[in-house]
């Protein structure tokens, strides 16, 4: 039983990593808070669902195209609108990305209702055994390896690309990044692009496992932030750290002290990790 | 000093012409300008912390949902007046922004940030499973028993009362010592640190005031409305609200919050009356524009009276990469 509480929570938490992996890329690189975040992961989940109703594409085989076009649209945010205000106080990007999220939720409200919606796939209650006591959902596993790859992609695109060096050259100090020939501004935006992406690709795996509408945003948002925190900036090992630990705790404390509960253990942890251990529990580099 | 009486006269002359319009408007017009002024007091007050010290608190609603439900508990559960609980209401936030302050003060930038954003929605979650605050099915509060013209008169004068009370303390505090610490913490913490200012016991005073004067505005609100719920009473977006204003107004300026709340507020409601689905949609195309062209706020675009396109693209280039 408990055994069972725990893998389901490891299984769960992998998504809320691969959500808060895209914050903590913009929030390390460029030092804004994507209070919009929520929102793209949103716009991401609805791609697979209309790709999947009107076209009847499998929504596995929609991850790239949610990730195509949500990278799109962050770069294009990032190139025409953030870059204008980028070295005014963090303060006004955040309420800049505020504004965003306003609008983007707005529009996907007008356009697609309020109404609660489900990508409904055959194979979707499919499951397996493990010996008499732990059922695996297979549609939760096969979430739970694809954020395992697009983790490893993104850890390769920084480390070992020329586009993750100059990212890295540019968040670590932007004037010489620019005098040894980075362009800043499109480094940026590749790395908004980037971060938007990988909100994307979680958007279409919470629309395979979970019912989305366009009011989804602001949870997740939340919800990125406090795995950001945990696991610390800096390191791509941080939010895979932290996802799984909220993951893990908000399945041990729902089934302990009940599921309204949830919320409440979700921010008091945030709370304490942040008197406690400010730089996340691996304590990466600010 | 001619320029301070000046002043002085001009600030006199707006508040009896506010003071006395509630006499020349219909109920819906006196109703609409006590939301604006209860946003210009939670913009007020936010400013005192977020503008002037630097501090950007995203759960500045925690105080006013504590000041609301304190509020409601005094009166409906111990049968107290409502001078009595609306004085419990705002000393219990600043009690609670002290206690709340002492850790989280510590944090900067937007680790502070998020800390008060998770107070806000811990504070929230605890509210909806307490036995005290009924849950989720919310309190109801007495009613106040006066006729409908003068509960509609008593709202509009408490909250006019009481942003008077949060802008002359602003007032009053920017020309004593204690103004200026808090501005030199917001443009360097550890040199003020090094100078002798005590920056541990400024900033709580100032995250108290702040609790103090929206505690006020929560303890008013849930009079007005009569019955409060945790949803709306800690809801984010009331917090975002009182920082877009102050932001649009003009942060860490006395009347910024205040020529903030107005605006928006007015914005909001012409936009509703147009657009009656998308006017949100619109209200974050004003909020991204705002920022782009104004991240001074427009009391900046009034004292500088620039009000040319050359204005814009100076603010522009000032921040673009």
């Amino acid at each position: 039983m408990i055994l069972q509480i725990f893998i389901n929570g490891i299984l769960k938490g992998g998504l809320y990593a691969l959500m808060a992996i895209g914050m903590s890329l913009i929030w390390g690189v460029m030092d804004i808070i994507n209070i919009a975040h929520g929102s793209f992961i949103m716009l991401g989940a609805f791609t697979t669902y209309w790709l999947f109703t009107l076209f009847g594409i499998d929504p596995f085989l929609s991850l790239l195209a949610s990730m195509t076009v949500l990278f799109i649209l962050g770069y294009a945010v990032q190139r025409y609108l953030i870059n204008f205000v980028i070295r005014a106080s963090a303060f006004i990007t955040l309420i800049l990305a505020f504004g965003i999220e306003i609008f983007i939720n707005n529009l996907a409200l007008v356009m697609w209702t309020a109404d609660v919606r489900k990508v409904k796939v055959p194979y979707g209650a499919a499951n397996f055994s493990i010996g008499n006591y732990i059922t695996i959902p297979t549609i939760r596993l096969i979430a739970f390896i694809l954020v395992i790859i697009i983790s490893i992609a993104f850890f390769y695109i920084l480390n070992k690309t020329n586009l993750g060096r100059s990212i890295r050259a540019t968040s670590q100090d932007l004037d010489a990044a620019r005098l040894v020939g980075v362009d800043v501004a499109r480094t940026y935006s590749v790395t908004f692009g980037l971060g938007v992406g990988a909100a994307g690709a979680a958007g279409t795996l919470w629309a395979i496992l979970f019912p989305i509408s366009p009011m989804m945003g602001g949870v997740l948002t939340l919800k990125s932030f406090v795995v950001v925190i945990i696991g610390g900036l800096g390191s791509m090992l941080g939010p895979l750290i932290g996802g799984l630990t909220l993951g893990v705790t908000e399945a041990l404390g729902s089934n302990w002290f009940g599921s309204t509960y949830e919320n409440l253990i979700s921010f008091t942890i945030l709370v304490l990790v942040l008197i406690i251990r400010p730089k996340g529990i691996l304590g990466g580099t600010d | 000093m001619r320029k301070d009486i000046r002043n002085f006269l001009i600030c006199g002359f707006i508040l009896v012409v506010v003071a006395i319009f509630p006499f020349f408007a219909n109920n819906f017009i006196i109703r609409f300008a006590t939301d604006i002024l209860m946003f210009a007091i939670m913009a007020s007050a936010w400013n005192i912390i977020g503008g002037y010290t630097g501090y950007a608190s995203f759960g500045n609603v925690v105080f006013f949902g504590i000041g609301a439900y304190i509020t409601a508990i005094l009166m409906e559960k111990a049968g107290l007046n409502f001078a009595v609980a609306f004085l419990g209401a705002g000393l219990g936030s600043a009690l609670f922004a002290i206690l709340i302050g002492l850790p989280v003060l510590r944090l900067r930038g937007h680790y502070f940030a998020i800390a008060t954003l998770g107070v806000a929605e811990a504070m929230k979650a605890l509210v909806q499973n307490l036995e005290i605050t009924e849950g989720n099915s919310g309190i109801y509060l007495p009613v106040l028993n006066l006729s409908v013209k003068a509960q509609y008169y008593f709202f509009f004068y408490m909250m006019l009362g009481t942003l008077v009370l949060t802008l002359l303390i602003t007032y009053l505090m920017l020309n004593a010592k204690f103004g200026y610490s808090l501005i030199a913490i917001r443009e360097d913490e550890d040199a003020a640190n090094s100078v002798g200012i005590n920056t541990t016991y400024a900033k709580t005073m100032a995250f108290a005031l702040s609790g103090l004067f929206t505690g006020f505005a929560g303890s008013i609100y849930a009079f007005q409305q009569a019955f409060i719920k945790p949803g709306p009473a800690f809801t984010v977006h009331t917090t975002v609200k009182m920082i877009v204003m102050a932001v649009f107004g003009g942060m860490g300026k006395l009347f910024g919050p205040l020529l903030g709340a107005f605006s928006i507020e007015i914005i909001s409601e012409i936009l509703s009356n147009y657009f009656l689905v998308a006017h949100t949609l619109f209200f974050g195309i004003v909020v991204i524009l705002a920022i782009v062209f104004t991240p001074k706020g427009i009391i900046d675009l009034i004292t500088q009276r620039k009000f040319g396109i050359a204005y814009f693209l100076q603010n522009i280039r000032e921040h673009r990469i």
